[in-house]
């Protein structure tokens, strides 16, 4: 009687959204607040989130920034990950996750080393982002070095089409740079020095009047 | 804690003029005085603070130019409110077409139809037309959400109630809402299922047929079912229930929702093991034991049979009740053993009796808490019990309180309990310390050096720690609710008890005192109508006092007595040392028990076995821990010998007694209806007096409301110091025991939750653990001489030196071992060390940009400990 | 030209080493902080009050209001402040925190004396990683100055400051939602009231306000309140930054005194529209503010809160995205419709369900499987939306897609039309058929009857 998942009829404008068609699987414990005796945390990690822990009144302030810290140990957050952080913060690793599907920047797929993500938002689109990023993708997709992303606006319209190579904002991009930032990155260089945004002066000087 | 105090204010609705308390939410004000019904989806206010989400709630306020949600807006004097206005209508019709954009039209097969509020509110507002015409989402339908529930996403219309639920009423936050936007969806954590003491009522939560009862989908419709008021009496906490009945068979338990008992919610053990009283296993007609063989009987035989084995105990007779048994049965089981036979060997608790001054004193209405108690009052004080093993639906209102009035939370166990998380202050005694705790807290608060370091030794921590307890104890305000464990109650911890409420002058201070957590769920109404050893009913001084359960085994075992009456009590398996039973049982003449399965207690021991009555079966009154008297009431008929005679099938059981004692020639312990036996109750018992069975209704009577029970008051008791704990050597455990909420038999018979049945556990601490080289989920034995397996359960929060094990469960019960002290070690091979563990690299289930294996329904759930 | 006032949060904006204590105290900075110790909570509320500054963020609330609605009292009351710059087109805070940040933690300490907050927090968008990383070397410097901490600069007062990183959620620039954000939760949007300033971050009085409007604190206190108030008009006053993006020659961030005239900001400042094109339309305060149609009209009025306000748009944040005639409107529209279903968090049923229908609906007309009367329902649903959410992130969507509609319909129609053919399907229902569709009842009928 069980239903072949394969048959259900999909449409192509994403109605299918992911997560919904999964179970529980039946065969697991319930998922409660993980114990310390029973799980292993690296210390370093303990020790950083728990330091967090200390600066907000209330620890639960500490779940985002925690979630940082695994998901770079981690390089995502795998279940282990949450486990992880639930068990210092002592809450659910559902409430993690619950917490973390909310956000863009947590990833909770397996995903590759260095985020590229490409605003593809108003600004940027209206000088080409879109073609930004057809051309990033079809440089890095594949690649399990790269996490390339659209990303919504990044707040950087003045250099727009712009990127953000591992938190370094680098623009206006034209579409011949995508090779240049994957050789940048694969060499260990800096992502395109000339057009990175932390260099660039307010936009009354830089256009010299 | 102040509660609030409600003043009239008069608000117009709808061009008139109503009159409701102030701060009343609109919803409620409009729907209780003002005749209005403003339509709802997401507001419920037993899930806390208003969240404003669905929107429907959309209404007018004169002075505001926007909507308002009526379900967040309390009325204030003189507002001015419109319900009906061209704006609110279009503004209610937009928000039903949009829920109802991806809201699948599948109502003639959804279980929810026809009792659907989303149904009903599609009807009375809704556009009736919809302009959405691209395609609808669709998803695999149902999937499980745990082997109790099903969850369709179809359906969903993202409430967010069940999340609410579970994130601030269970708190067991499990069930959560992933991703944002239209993507939302309510799931676990990776696949978990959402099990948890409490996760059925999402199912009643739902406004959709999102959540439904995998136990109930496809069992009736609502026009093929009838609802039935009764009270459930699986534990103490004796919550209010509405049966769903279809052709003389539970199908469904429902919450009815009482604010002074259970607030609205129900565990899964009351809400799904109904399956219980329809199961094949059960008794439906008397067994007679002839030769080695138990053999169905006529009524009249077994009767005769059980009459005459009674007759020839004389006082020689005892009797254990327990379970469901109502005040009615006891009233007449404890009155025909008293009066006519004699004998006072009655026992309902499993430890032995305080002194009658001790029971009186407790039993002082000045004294007794309540359960709304346990929401306001500035502290709450856990004496060694978890509630939410034994009364579950306590823990859910200490959360509450906690949670949402800021009551202080200190516990005292021996083993962690459910609540710590929520306690201000925890202090851990070893197991078997809570007398020694008793005294010394007692001390503590007297200011009696000598005794506290004593006593604080002999509960197995130090002065400091009970001092600082004892400080956390009274830093919270005056009004303070101490909940006990019976079990809780041995040798001198009475006294000390009463002397500690003295201290606190809880007598003094309403809203504060005392609870009881008896271990029977009828334990209060028992000792009260007279089932005790000590005292006849309303605690009444008799001339000869009996036995309580210990010495009524040891008096079965030496042959002192001779004949035993078991209602709705299996010793062998709900009360502690279970080789004394076995010895007590085995060399009793007559063992009359009333059980509704073949236990090890009747298989092997019973002579006469009356079938018992489950508890939609039964007519009659249980009283609840806060003294408040509630209704059985009968939902379905019995049931039906295998024989199908009519008459020869179950029977109601204070008609059994009666007619037990009508045979016995005992005419004042005969009735002809079960009202009659109530009534001779009610007179019986003095502070029951005037209380008739439609006074007590649907909502029960608290006698303390009513009647007066005088007790003696005291000075506080000179308590010596306990005698120590036995000395454990260097590689032994000191033992400890509690009973699982699982642990019961009717759980083991309801096929919904076979997967969760309790099994033993040997929970310890990390260092105990790594010393014997015991990993997670090991297998273990554990026992000192006699020794039983269960598996490992490491817990950070055990303190090292003590572990537990379960009691009151059916297989390799706790209650085999006898010494206090006990080894544990590993049995086959080890479990891997949780630091070898590898990153993960890939997702345990495919990436979820494809479709995840997924199983379908008949999945055989894995039986989880 | 008029850019040549007096720039204020500019100036010396790129002063090498301005980001460090050291060239910022050269340049008196935290000399304002030394006089708001010396001076009563109370007087340092009244230049604030004095001053009129409205709330840079977008709803342009006045901030002296907003900080006396804080209870007085001793209870633990926080000040955060929201950087979490989400806007499309809005950039300005990411420049002024980059090259600035002690201003910003000056006037952060002053705020939060004023309201007797011994707390506080910059919620800093995720994305902003480096700038997050400056702010946090300016706070420990700060620290170390004895700026921040326990009795700061001698005092009695206990200030201390956290820099929160976001991570990733446009919804969580709406205030309540920071907040639960900031409690480390889903960012949901809660319901008001209560207001933040009376129930805010840990059920405690919370004082939010945007970067650049708490960067004004020290200046407004240097320059005292009154004198404040006469830069600008009488109800816009003070210098704004404003960003250009878009199809514009001089994208950027630009410090403008409030009431310039548009053609001059787009001209003048942002230097015109690239080679051979025309303007088109603009959105002139962030993508959420209705989308007007560049006419010479628009071009002569003054960019203040009321003028916008009153041509049918709102300043917003300050964030100009210009689009010139190359750009085809329904592309603008699917994107602006697109990023807000994407942002929308789901948690009250009209914005969650009304973006998704209507960027599917737009889906369709760029599919070309849509007939102009699609146009009516999407303007419908949009009304649906509008008015009837928890918070604005609705309204937000709702406005520049049916303005857009409004101004632009015949080119959506001809769009519509053109698509149709392309995919086959032949020309839509004439026109005079329009509004049948939309089925019966009050609710379903065009918008332009609403």
């Amino acid at each position: 009687m069980a239903i072949d998942p394969s048959k259900i009829k999909r449409y192509s404008h994403g109605s299918r959204v992911p997560g919904w068609d999964e179970a529980a699987d039946l065969s697991k414990d319930p998922s409660v607040v993980p114990d310390p005796a029973t799980t292993y945390v690296p210390d370093h990690v303990r020790e950083a989130i728990e330091t967090l822990m200390a600066k907000y009144p209330d620890v639960r302030s500490a779940a985002i920034p925690a979630m940082f810290i695994v998901q770079r140990e981690h390089g995502w957050l795998s279940p282990t990950a949450m486990e992880q952080a639930a068990c210092v913060l002592r809450l659910t690793p559902a409430y993690m996750v619950s917490v973390a599907s909310f956000y863009d920047m947590f990833e909770l797929t397996p995903k590759g080393k260095h985020d590229v993500y490409v605003c593809t938002n108003i600004s940027c689109s209206l000088l080409g982002a879109d073609g930004v990023y057809a051309r990033m993708k079809d440089e890095m997709e594949g690649d399990p070095d790269f996490n390339v992303r659209a990303f919504e606006c990044l707040g950087a319209c003045d250099i727009a089409p712009m990127a953000s190579v591992d938190g370094v904002y680098v623009g206006p991009l034209t579409e011949d740079d995508c090779a240049q930032i994957k050789a940048d990155i694969k060499e260990g260089r800096e992502v395109l020095p000339d057009k990175q945004l932390a260099k660039r002066k307010a936009a009354s000087k830089h256009w010299n009047r | 804690m102040p509660r609030p105090v409600v003043k009239e204010i008069t608000f117009t609705l709808d061009g008139r003029e109503i009159t409701a308390p102030e701060g009343m939410i609109l919803v409620d004000a409009a729907g209780k005085y003002g005749d209005t019904e403003i339509p709802v989806f997401c507001y419920e206010p037993k899930l806390g603070q208003p969240v404003g989400a669905c929107r429907m709630c959309l209404v007018e306020i004169e002075g505001i130019p926007k909507l308002q949600t009526g379900c967040s807006t309390p009325i204030r004097d003189g507002m001015v409110v419109h319900t009906q206005t061209q704006r609110v209508h279009d503004a209610q019709r937009a928000v039903v077409e949009f829920l109802l954009i991806n809201h699948p039209l599948d109502c003639p097969v959804c279980d929810k139809g026809g009792e659907c509020p989303l149904q009903d509110i599609t009807y009375g507002w809704g556009p009736g037309t919809s302009r959405f015409i691209e395609p609808k989402r669709h998803f695999k339908k149902p999937l499980e959400l745990s082997p109790l529930i099903a969850i369709d996403r179809e359906r969903c219309i993202l409430c967010y109630r069940c999340v609410r639920y579970s994130q601030e009423v269970a708190e067991d936050y499990q069930l959560v809402l992933q991703q944002r936007g239209a993507a939302s969806y309510v799931s676990t954590f990776d696949g978990h299922p959402y099990v948890a003491p409490f996760s059925g009522n999402i199912i009643e939560l739902c406004p959709v047929g999102a959540l439904t009862s995998r136990a109930y989908r496809f069992r009736a419709r609502p026009w093929d079912i009838e609802g039935a008021g009764t009270v459930c009496a699986g534990c103490t906490a004796q919550c209010n229930v509405e049966l769903t009945v279809r052709d003389e068979r539970v199908l469904r338990v429902l919450s009815r929702d009482h604010s002074e008992v259970d607030d609205g919610w129900l565990c899964d053990k009351g809400r799904f093991s109904y399956q219980a009283v329809h199961a094949e296993e059960r008794i439906t007609q008397p067994l007679v034991r002839e030769g080695a063989e138990l053999h169905p009987a006529s009524w009249e035989k077994a009767i005769e049979a059980a009459a005459a084995a009674l007759k020839k105990a004389g006082d020689r007779a005892a009797a254990l009740a327990g379970g469901t048994t109502t005040n009615e049965e006891a009233f007449l089981l404890s009155g025909l053993l008293r009066d006519k036979l004699g004998s006072s060997h009655l026992a309902t608790g499993v430890g032995g009796e305080q002194p009658l001054d001790v029971v009186r004193a407790l039993a002082d209405p000045k004294l007794q808490a309540t359960v709304p108690d346990l929401e306001f009052a500035h502290t709450v004080l856990l004496v060694d019990c978890d509630p939410i093993d034994e009364a579950p639906v306590w823990d859910l209102r200490i959360r509450k309180g906690v949670r949402r009035h800021g009551t202080k939370l200190v516990v005292a166990s021996a083993r962690p309990t459910a609540l710590d998380q929520n306690a201000a202050a925890t202090l851990r005694f070893a197991p078997g310390g809570a007398e020694g705790f008793l005294v010394a807290l007692d001390a503590a608060l007297s200011g009696d050096a000598g005794n506290l370091g004593g006593a604080a030794s002999a509960a197995g921590t130090n002065a400091t720690a009970i001092q600082e307890f004892a400080d956390a104890l009274r830093a919270g305000g005056e009004e303070v609710v101490i909940v006990y464990g019976d079990r809780a109650l041995r040798g001198s911890a009475g006294r000390a008890l009463l002397n500690i409420a003295s201290r606190l002058n809880l007598a003094n201070v309403a809203n504060a005192g005392l609870l009881e957590l008896p271990s029977t769920p009828n334990g209060r109404g028992l000792r009260e109508v007279g089932f005790a050893a000590g005292h006849g009913p309303g605690f009444s001084t008799i001339s000869a006092p009996g036995h309580g359960a210990e010495a009524i085994a040891s008096g079965l075992a030496s042959g002192d007595l001779h004949t035993v009456w078991l209602h709705h009590v299996d010793p062998l398996r709900n009360y502690p040392n279970r080789p004394a039973w076995e010895k007590a049982l085995g060399t009793a003449q007559t063992v009359i028990a009333v059980e509704s399965q073949l236990t090890d207690t009747v298989r092997e021991y019973a002579d006469v076995v009356f079938p018992a009555e489950a508890y939609p079966e039964k007519e009659g009154t249980i009283t609840h821990p806060d003294g408040r008297v509630q209704r059985l009431r009968q939902a379905i008929g019995h049931p039906r010998a295998a024989s199908d005679v009519p008459g020869s099938g179950v029977r109601a059981l204070w008609q059994v007694i009666s007619d037990v004692a009508r045979e016995l020639g005992h005419s004042a312990g005969t009735a002809i209806a079960g009202a009659v036996v109530s009534k001779r109750v009610f007179e019986a018992v003095p502070f029951y007096n005037g209380m008739t069975l439609d006074g007590i209704g649907g909502r029960g009577l608290r006698w303390q409301e009513h009647a007066t029970f005088e007790v003696e008051q005291s000075d506080p008791f000179v308590l010596a110091v306990p005698a120590s704990l036995p000395a454990k050597g260097e590689s032994e455990l000191r033992l400890g025991t509690f009973r699982p909420l699982w642990a019961h038999k009717d759980v083991d018979l309801s096929p919904a939750l076979q997967f969760i049945r309790a099994k033993q556990v040997v929970e310890l601490s990390k260092a105990d653990a790594d010393a014997r080289g015991i990993g997670e989920g090991d297998r273990v034995e554990i026992g000192n001489g006699t020794r039983i397996p269960g598996t490992a359960r490491i817990r950070a929060a055990i303190p090292a030196g003590s572990v537990f094990v379960a009691e009151g469960i059916a297989e390799h019960n706790a209650n085999v071992l006898t010494h206090g002290i006990v080894e544990v070690h590993r049995v086959g091979p080890g479990s891997t060390d949780a630091t070898s563990i590898p990153i993960q690299s890939t997702p345990a289930v495919e990436g979820r940009a494809e479709m995840p294996p997924s199983a379908g329904l008949p999945i055989p759930p894995r039986e989880v400990t | 030209m008029p850019a040549n006032i007096d720039t204020i949060l500019f100036k010396d904006i790129d002063e090498p080493g301005l980001n460090t204590r050291e060239v910022y105290e050269r340049r008196g900075g935290y000399e304002m902080l030394r006089k708001a110790l010396k001076m009563e909570p109370s007087a340092v509320l009244d230049e604030m009050l004095a001053s009129g500054v409205r709330g840079r963020g977008g709803a342009g609330f006045a901030m002296g209001r907003k900080m006396s609605f804080i209870p007085k009292g001793t209870m633990d009351k926080y000040l955060v402040c929201n950087a979490d710059e989400s806007e499309p087109g809005t950039f300005k805070d990411r420049e002024l925190m980059q090259k600035n940040p002690h201003l910003l933690i000056e006037g952060i300490i002053i705020g939060a004396y004023c309201i007797g907050a011994s707390k506080s927090f910059i919620f800093i968008r995720g994305e902003y990683d480096y700038v997050a990383d400056i702010l946090d070397a300016a706070v420990a410097e700060a620290r170390a100055a004895g700026y921040l901490g326990e009795n700061i600069l001698g005092s009695d007062h206990t200030i201390d400051l956290v820099v929160h990183r976001g991570a990733g959620a446009y919804i969580c620039g709406e205030e309540t939602a920071l907040l639960d954000s900031l409690e480390g939760k889903r960012g949901n949007p809660r319901l008001k009231p209560p207001f933040p300033a009376v129930q805010g971050l840990y059920q405690g009085p919370t004082l939010i306000n945007n970067v650049e409007t708490l960067m004004n604190v020290p200046v407004i206190l240097n320059m005292g309140g009154a004198e404040y108030a006469k830069i600008g008009t009488e109800t816009s006053t003070g210098t704004k930054m404003i960003s250009i993006s878009g199809q514009i020659k001089y994208p950027g961030n630009y410090e403008i005194e409030l009431g310039m005239k548009t053609r001059d900001i787009l001209f003048d400042l942002g230097g015109g529209p690239l080679e051979g094109r025309t303007f088109k339309a603009w959105f002139p305060g962030g993508s959420s503010s209705p989308v007007m149609p560049l006419t010479e009209e628009v071009l002569e009025m003054p960019y203040d809160f009321d003028s916008i306000a009153k041509a049918g748009s709102m300043l917003g944040s300050g964030a100009i995205i210009v689009f010139d005639d190359s750009t085809s409107i329904v592309d603008v529209c699917y994107k602006t419709a697109h990023f807000y279903r994407h942002e929308s968090c789901g948690k009250c049923s009209p914005c969650r369900e009304g973006c998704n229908w209507t960027e599917k609906m737009l889906v369709r007309i760029k599919n070309g499987d849509a007939t102009p009367m699609d146009l009516d329902i999407i303007e419908s649903v949009c009304n649906q939306i509008m008015g009837n959410c928890l918070c604005v992130l609705g309204d937000a969507m709702a406005m520049p897609v049916s303005s857009m509609i409004k101004h632009f319909r015949p080119e959506f129609e001809a769009y519509i039309e053109a698509k149709r053919e392309e995919a086959g399907f032949g020309v839509a229902i004439p026109q005079t058929n329009r509004g049948a569709h939309a089925g019966p009842g009050p609710l379903l009928q065009p918008a332009q009857a609403a």
